[in-house]
């Protein structure tokens, strides 16, 4: 139960991440959401 | 939001999913452990689900090969990948499964006994994924994974981990250490499961002794080491003779009885087998080594290891020429070779007869020194 929670966190934030990506005007801050992107979708998918 | 910014962020997202493909399939392929090949005596390969069903779908569950004699005889069990960072502990027992011929009695080799260690590195060790030896039948790659269970198939860890059954405690990573799960419990977390479907096989199948075979960092006290149940002992000193007359410098020391989860303990504590465990030299696991390379894993070779050794900090012996996977192997196969006997010995109607495994003189006194560091070993892996 506590890994749904966990992934339901996770993909939240993921959404929320994305969301700042295609808002950020600045290039800078558009790649950071992109890197912090990475490690939350393979958490997500339990790939890692 | 301009136009702009949305190319931007369309290629940095693209940029991003590219990274995540590439590493996706590097930690996917992981999950594929490679198998040993079948030997003459190999009759059957089981899963330890056969044994515990409540592993049977997890990637706890790991095969199980069964060697079985002609004649009639006792049991013994091969545990090797307790620790899938220890890799002379599993090479020994595929080596083991690929060459025994077994005349008397049934030998159960379990060569990733933590099969979902086997499946992921340790963050922050920078160790190598793979190694490749050349053997009879060209070049074959063998996986180099953590001593815990994946975060994967086991999570979270506990601040501390409390052992069952007997509430000693330990810091919570431990929890995923398997060989701190022992004899474990059929409704715990997956490595207390993985141990007690180890301990339900030795239960069910009367095996008479059992081998849990690992590596040491060459700063740790106990290397170079058998550790014993007491119920083990009188066999493990006859053995531990047998190996220091051979020229294999080996101590033996009695398991503690206040420190819990261990094979050499629980095992003896809470089935009718022979609990033994034997630790080799290994210079890709400890705090004093250099960069991680396939030559400090196979070849047993690190420079630091050589100065910290001129310092006193090390329990074995150290120089240029390492400790390479022949040696460390031939220990660990020559160990069980003589513990057997010992153990056939105390137990003449139940003996446990095998040849055909190469041995310490075999795999490293008699060698090549050229040949060592994985070429060796690999002209007797099928």
């Amino acid at each position: 139960m506590i890994t749904i929670i966990y992934r339901l966190i996770v993909v939240m934030v993921i959404a929320l991440v994305g969301w700042n990506l295609f808002t950020e005007k600045k290039l800078t801050n558009q790649m950071n959401c992109a890197m912090v992107l990475i490690p939350l979708v393979l958490r997500a998918l339990m790939i890692k | 939001m301009t136009k702009k910014n949305y190319i931007s962020a369309a290629l940095c997202l693209a940029v991003s999913i590219a990274i995540m493909i590439s590493t996706s399939m590097n930690f996917l392929a992981a999950r594929e452990v490679p198998m040993p090949e079948w030997g003459p005596s190999v009759t059957e390969v089981k899963m330890l689900s056969d044994w515990f069903d409540g592993l049977a779908g997890t990637n706890g569950d790991t095969p199980v090969y069964v060697l079985k004699g002609e004649k009639e005889g006792g049991a013994a069990l091969v545990l090797g990948g307790t620790h899938a960072n220890e890799p002379s502990g599993y090479m020994s027992a595929i080596t083991f499964i690929e060459t025994a011929v077994v005349e008397a009695g049934t030998i159960y080799v379990i060569p990733y006994t933590n099969h979902s260690a086997m499946t992921h590195n340790d963050p922050g060790e920078g160790n190598i994924q793979y190694f490749t030896i050349n053997t009879q039948s060209g070049p074959r790659t063998f996986r180099f994974g953590s001593r815990a269970t994946n975060p994967i198939d086991q999570w979270p860890d506990p601040d501390v981990y409390v052992h069952y059954p007997s509430n000693q405690q330990l810091s919570g990573s431990e929890t995923r250490n398997i060989n701190r799960g022992y004899p474990g419990r059929a409704d715990g977390n997956l490595t207390e499961r993985m141990a007690y479907g180890v301990a339900e096989l030795i239960r069910a199948e009367n095996v008479g002794i059992t081998f849990d075979l690992h590596e040491a960092s060459p700063e740790y006290p106990v290397i170079n080491a058998t550790v014993a149940h007491q119920d083990a002992m009188n066999i493990a000193s006859e053995g531990c003779i047998e190996l220091l007359l051979g020229g294999i410098d080996m101590s033996l020391e009695q398991s503690p009885t206040n420190f819990h989860g261990l094979t050499h303990r629980e095992l003896g504590d809470y089935t009718d087998t022979m609990a033994i465990l034997m630790e080799t030299a290994n210079a890709s696991q400890g705090r004093l080594r250099g960069a991680s390379s396939v030559e400090q894993v196979l070849g047993g070779l690190d420079r630091f290891y050589v100065i910290n050794e001129d310092l006193g900090m090390l329990y074995v012996p150290f120089d240029e020429s390492g400790h390479p996977i022949e040696e460390r192997c031939g220990r660990h196969l020559q160990g069980v070779y003589e513990y057997i006997s010992a153990y056939n010995n105390a137990n003449p109607d139940d003996a446990i007869l095998y040849s055909g495994v190469p041995g310490y003189a075999e795999l490293f006194l008699m060698a090549d020194p050229a040949t060592l560091g994985g070429p060796h070993l690999g002209s007797y892996l099928k």
